[in-house]
C-alpha cells in the first residue's frame, strides 16, 4: 500500500464521509418531496383531492435538503470559482489561494451559525409556523444549523488539504487505495 | 446618495478582484455584499438581516425546481437513457454525409429535453457518441466540436437550470419561461444540423457517411428511444398543457426516471446514491451563489447602484437596440471566463433595470421572456469559446489524442450559427413569444 | 430631511396597494411634516429577503417600516386572525379596518412585539370564483377543488365540502385553465391581474355583497425607531393613520374590488349574489370554522369566544 495519499488524512476522510452521509440524508428528503408532489398530482387528477399543504412541504423540505447538501458541496471543492486568471501561477500558489477560499467559507459558515442561532431563537419565541399544518419553523432550523456546522468542518478539512498542497476538487475519497 | 453609490462601485471592483484570485464566486459575492451592507447601513442591520436571510432564500418555492431537475438529469445519466437516444438518432440519420454527427446533435437535443445542465449533457453524450464518431473516421475537430456544441443544448432546451434562476430573479412564471425557450431551441437544433451539413459539404472527408441499418434495427432503435420521449412528453408536455406547475413536473420527472431505471434494472442503489451526491455538488453550488447574489443585491439596492446604472444607460441617449447589443456583448465576454449561472446572478441586478426600462414594443412580461432567452444563449456561448470553454474541456478530456485547439476549431461553425440565431431572435421576438402566447 | 424612513413591501411598484394607498399616505405625511420626514418606498422585496421575513425585518430594524400581509407569518398573529374569519368580516372593509383599530389596545396589542402598528386593514373579502358551475348552495361546491388563501380559508373550503388546494396566487390562473382546480377564494380586486375574467364563469358573493372572510395587512414601524421620533413627528403619523384614513383605505380597496368585478362582468361572467335565504345556508355551513378557530385560540390561552364576540360587535357598530 502506498503512503497516505495527500489530502486524504484521517481527519479529512472522516469529515468527508460525515458530509457524504449527511448529503445523502438531504437526497432522501428530496425524494420525499418527489413522493409528496406525485401523490398530490395524482390525487388531484383522479380524486380531485390534493394534499392541501404541498407548497409549504416543498418550501421547508427543499430548504432543509439543500442546507444538508452544502457540506458535501464544500468538501468536494464544488463551489464554482473562476480559475482562468490564476491558471498560469505555480501549483503551490494556487493551493494557497484555494486555502484562502476555504478559510473565507469557514468564516462565512461560522457567521451564519452565529446569526441563524439568533434566528432560531426568534422563530421559537415568536412561535412561527407554516400556514396549513402549523409546523413550527424552529424545528427546520435545527438540521439547518447542524448542516452549517458540518459546512465549517468541511471548509476546515479543505484548509488541511490545501496546506498539504492538494486541491479539494482533485481528491477522490471514494477511490480504493 | 453619492457616498453610498461610490461604496457600491468600490465593492464591485473588490468583488471582481476576489473572483480573479480564485475565491469561490458565492463567497466573493456574499462577503462583499455583507461588507457593503455594513458600511452603508451599519452593523445592526447586517446582523439582524442575517438571522433569517439564508433560511428565507433557501425556502424560495420556485428555486426548488432546480435541485429536482438536476436530480432527474443525474438519474437519467445513470440510467443510460443517452444510449438509446443516440442509437435511435443514428439509425435514422447515420447514413447521410455528416449523419453520425447530426445524430449526436439530435441525441443531445433529446437528452437536453430531460436534463437541465449543459455539462451533464456534454459528458454523457460524449461518452456515448464519441466512440461512434471516431469509428466512422470523423475528423477530430468535427467529432469533438459537435459534441461540445451539442452539449449546450442541455441548457438551451428546457428544462434549463439557468432559466429557473433567471425566472426567480426577474419574477416571471417558470413554465412560461420554459415555453418561450422552446421554439428558439428547436431553431438551434436545426442550425446545428445545418452547420454540420455545410461543414461536410466544404470538407467531405471530415464527416463520412455511416452505415445504413436494416429495418429491424431501425424499429428496435426507434423503440429504444421511447422511454425518453415519454418522460419528456409527460414532464414538459404536462407542464405546457398546464396540468401541473414546474415543481410537480420536475418531481414527476424524477419519479418516472427512477421508476424506469429500477424496473429495467439499470439503476442500482449505488447509482441512486451517486446521483444524489452529484445533485448535492451542483445544486449546493447554485443555492450558495443565489444566497451570495441576494446579499450583493441588498448592498447594491441600499447603495442605489442598479437604479443609477439604469438611469445612466437610459440617459446616454443610445438606441434601445444598441443598448441591448452592449448588454449582450458584455454577457458574451463574461461567458468566456465564467460559468453561466454566476454571470446571470451577478449581472442581472444591473442589466435587468436597464433592459426593462427600454421600449422594444413589447409588454413587460414579453420583455422578460425575450431577454431571458437571449441572455441564456449568449452566456452559454462561453461554453464553446476559449479560453474557458467547459464543454470543450469535457469533450476533449474524453479524446485525449485531440489537441484542444482542434476542438475549439470544430466548435467554431456552431458558434457562428448561434450568433446568427441571436440576430434572428433580436429581429423577430415572435419566435420567442408565439409559443407561450399560443399555449396560454 | 431629518427623518429618512425606508418602507419595504412585497408587491411591484405599479400595484394599486403602492400607487393608491402607500404613496398617498407617505406623501401626506411628508407634506404635513414640511419635508422633515422622507419616506422612501422599496417595492418588490428590493431590500432583500422573502415576504414572510418582512415582519422580522421591521421588528429587528433592518428596515424602518413595512407593509405586509399577516398571513405570511402564520402563528404570529393568532388574535388578529379573528378578522379573517367568515361570519366575522362581512362586506365592508372600512368597518373591519375600524374594528381592527378599536380592538387593538384591548385585544390585539400584545401580539405585536417590537413594532409600532401604524394601521391595519383588510381587502374587500374572499368571493367564490368558479369555472363552469353556478354556486347557489354549499352542496354545489361538494367535491370541488378550491384554491384557498389562508389556513382559515382551507377550513372554509372543508366546511363547504370542497377540497382545499394551497398554491401561490400567481399559479392560480394556470390551475384554473387546465381544470386542476374548479375555482378559488380570492377578492375581485385581483381579477384583472390574473385574467380571471377569461378563466372563470361565475363570481359568487353572499347577500349584500357578503364575503367568506378576508386577509389582514399591516403598516408598521420598528418600535425603537418610533420611540426615537419626537412627539410632533409621531403625531403626524398618528393623524394620518386615524379613523378617516382607515375609512379611506376601506374605500380604496372596495373601489379596486368593484373595478375588478366590472372587468369580469364586462367579459360576460355571471355575478351571483345569493338571496338572504341562500346566504343563510352558507353562513350556517361555515359557522363551524368560527367554532374551530375559537377552540384553537383557547388552546393557545386566548379567550377565543371573547374576541369573536368583540370583533363582531365592533364591526356591526361601524357598518351602516
Ligand atoms: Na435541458
Ligand atoms: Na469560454
Amino acid at each position: 500500500m502506498p503512503a497516505m495519499q495527500p489530502g486524504r488524512g484521517g481527519f479529512v476522510l472522516f469529515a468527508y464521509h460525515l458530509c457524504k452521509w449527511w448529503a445523502i440524508g438531504g437526497g432522501v428528503i428530496l425524494f420525499g418531496i418527489v413522493a409528496v408532489n406525485v401523490v398530490s398530482v395524482v390525487g388531484l387528477a383522479i380524486w380531485r383531492s390534493p394534499i392541501p399543504g404541498v407548497y409549504e412541504i416543498v418550501q421547508i423540505g427543499a430548504a432543509v435538503a439543500m442546507f444538508m447538501m452544502l457540506p458535501y458541496c464544500q468538501i468536494t471543492g464544488s463551489n464554482v470559482s473562476a480559475d482562468i486568471f490564476t491558471a498560469s501561477l505555480r501549483p503551490r500558489t494556487i493551493t494557497i489561494l484555494a486555502g484562502i477560499g476555504a478559510l473565507l467559507g469557514a468564516v462565512f459558515g461560522l457567521f451564519l451559525i452565529w446569526r441563524m442561532g439568533h434566528g432560531l431563537k426568534d422563530v421559537y419565541v415568536y412561535r412561527e409556523t407554516t400556514a396549513i399544518y402549523q409546523f413550527p419553523v424552529w424545528i427546520a432550523y435545527v438540521p439547518t444549523l447542524l448542516s452549517l456546522a458540518l459546512f465549517v468542518l468541511a471548509a476546515i478539512a479543505n484548509m488541511v488539504q490545501t496546506a498539504q498542497g492538494v486541491l479539494p476538487e482533485q481528491v477522490d475519497h471514494d477511490a480504493t487505495a | 446618495m453619492g457616498q453610498e453609490f461610490l461604496t457600491g462601485l468600490v465593492g464591485l471592483i473588490i468583488m471582481v478582484l476576489l473572483i480573479a484570485v480564485r475565491i469561490p464566486i458565492a463567497f466573493a459575492m456574499a462577503l462583499v455584499g455583507m461588507a457593503g451592507i455594513y458600511l452603508i447601513s451599519g452593523p445592526m442591520i447586517l446582523l439582524s438581516q442575517m438571522k433569517s436571510l439564508a433560511f428565507g432564500t433557501f425556502t424560495n418555492y420556485d428555486l426548488s425546481v432546480a435541485p429536482l431537475f438536476i436530480l432527474m438529469g443525474h438519474l437519467a445519466t445513470r440510467a443510460n437513457l443517452s444510449f438509446g437516444l443516440f442509437r435511435a438518432a443514428n439509425a435514422w440519420l447515420g447514413h447521410f454525409r455528416g449523419g453520425v454527427a447530426m445524430a449526436a446533435i439530435t441525441a443531445c437535443a433529446g437528452f437536453g429535453a430531460i436534463c437541465g445542465s449543459s455539462l451533464a449533457t456534454a459528458s454523457t453524450m460524449g461518452k456515448v457518441a464519441l466512440p461512434e464518431l471516431r469509428r466512422y473516421n470523423y475528423s477530430p475537430a468535427l467529432a469533438t466540436g459537435t459534441l461540445a456544441a451539442g452539449g449546450t443544448l442541455g441548457i438551451l432546451i428546457p428544462p434549463s437550470i439557468v432559466l429557473v434562476v433567471y425566472s426567480v430573479i426577474v419574477e416571471v412564471n417558470i413554465v412560461e419561461m420554459f415555453s418561450a425557450a422552446m421554439v428558439p431551441s428547436m431553431v438551434a437544433v436545426l442550425f446545428f444540423i445545418l452547420a454540420i451539413a455545410l461543414y461536410t459539404r466544404i470538407a467531405p472527408d471530415a464527416g463520412p457517411k455511416g452505415g445504413r441499418v436494416d429495418h429491424q434495427e431501425l424499429l428496435a432503435a426507434t423503440l429504444g428511444a421511447i422511454p425518453v420521449i415519454l418522460v419528456f412528453g409527460i414532464v414538459l408536455g404536462g407542464m405546457y398543457l398546464g396540468l401541473y406547475t414546474a415543481t410537480p413536473a420536475a418531481s414527476i420527472g424524477v419519479f418516472l426516471v427512477l421508476a424506469y431505471g429500477v424496473a429495467r434494472r439499470v439503476l442500482s442503489l449505488r447509482d441512486i446514491v451517486a446521483a444524489i451526491l452529484s445533485t448535492a455538488k451542483n445544486a449546493g453550488m447554485i443555492y450558495l451563489i443565489v444566497l451570495g447574489a441576494e446579499l450583493l443585491k441588498i448592498f447594491m439596492s441600499r447603495g442605489g447602484v442598479p437604479q443609477a446604472a439604469a438611469n445612466a444607460m437610459l440617459e446616454s441617449g443610445l438606441q434601445p437596440y444598441l443598448l441591448l447589443l452592449v448588454v449582450l456583448a458584455a454577457l458574451i465576454v463574461m461567458g468566456m471566463f465564467m460559468d453561466s449561472l454566476s454571470i446571470i446572478l451577478l449581472t442581472l441586478p444591473f442589466f435587468w433595470p436597464v433592459i426593462s426600462g427600454l421600449d422594444f414594443g413589447l409588454t413587460p412580461n414579453e420583455t422578460k421572456l425575450w431577454f431571458g432567452v437571449l441572455a441564456l444563449i449568449v452566456v452559454e456561448l462561453g461554453l464553446i469559446t476559449p479560453p474557458v470553454g467547459m464543454n470543450v474541456f469535457i469533450i476533449n478530456a474524453l479524446a485525449r489524442d485531440v489537441p484542444m485547439i482542434e476542438t475549439f476549431k470544430g466548435a467554431l461553425p456552431f458558434f457562428l450559427f448561434e450568433i446568427v440565431r441571436v440576430i434572428l431572435l433580436v429581429a423577430f421576438p415572435a419566435i420567442v413569444l408565439a409559443f407561450p402566447a399560443w399555449i396560454s | 430631511q431629518e427623518f429618512e424612513l425606508k418602507l419595504h413591501h412585497f408587491l411591484g411598484p405599479n400595484a394599486p396597494a403602492q400607487t393608491q394607498m402607500l404613496e398617498p399616505w407617505a406623501q401626506r405625511i411628508e407634506v404635513a411634516s414640511d419635508g422633515r420626514i422622507d419616506i422612501e418606498i422599496y417595492p418588490s422585496m428590493s431590500l432583500g429577503g422573502t415576504p414572510p421575513e418582512l415582519i422580522r425585518q421591521v421588528r429587528d430594524g433592518v428596515v424602518e417600516m413595512v407593509w405586509t400581509l399577516n398571513g405570511y407569518s402564520p402563528g404570529l398573529f393568532p388574535r388578529t386572525e379573528v378578522f379573517e374569519l367568515p361570519n366575522v368580516h362581512r362586506n365592508d372593509p372600512g368597518a373591519t379596518n375600524l374594528a381592527l383599530a378599536e380592538l387593538f389596545d384591548t385585544h390585539l396589542a400584545e401580539e405585536h412585539v417590537g413594532v409600532k402598528v401604524l394601521f391595519q386593514h383588510v381587502h374587500a373579502g374572499q368571493a367564490i370564483h368558479t369555472t363552469d358551475s353556478e354556486v347557489r348552495t354549499p352542496s354545489d361546491l361538494a367535491g370541488k377543488s378550491l384554491r384557498i388563501p389562508t389556513r382559515t380559508g382551507a377550513w372554509v373550503a372543508e366546511a363547504l365540502g370542497a377540497n382545499p388546494v394551497s398554491m401561490p396566487v400567481p399559479d392560480f390562473p394556470q390551475a384554473l385553465s387546465r381544470g386542476v382546480v374548479d375555482g378559488g377564494l380570492v377578492p375581485y380586486e385581483i381579477i384583472p391581474a390574473l385574467q380571471l375574467q377569461d378563466l372563470t364563469d361565475y363570481q359568487t358573493e353572499l347577500a349584500d355583497g357578503g364575503r367568506l372572510g378576508t386577509s389582514v395587512f399591516q403598516v408598521s414601524m420598528n418600535l425603537d425607531r418610533w420611540n426615537s421620533l419626537p412627539a410632533d413627528i409621531q403625531q403626524i403619523f398618528l393623524d394620518n393613520s386615524g379613523e378617516d384614513w382607515l375609512r379611506e383605505v376601506g374605500q380604496i380597496w372596495a373601489d379596486t374590488d368593484v373595478q375588478g368585478l366590472e372587468v369580469a362582468t364586462e367579459a360576460g361572467n355571471t355575478l351571483v349574489t345569493l338571496t338572504a335565504e341562500e346566504s343563510a345556508a352558507f353562513e350556517e355551513a361555515v359557522e363551524p370554522v368560527v367554532t374551530r378557530w375559537i377552540e384553537e385560540a383557547n388552546g393557545l390561552g386566548i379567550d377565543g369566544q371573547g374576541i369573536v364576540d368583540a370583533a363582531r360587535a365592533s364591526i356591526a357598530t361601524y357598518s351602516e
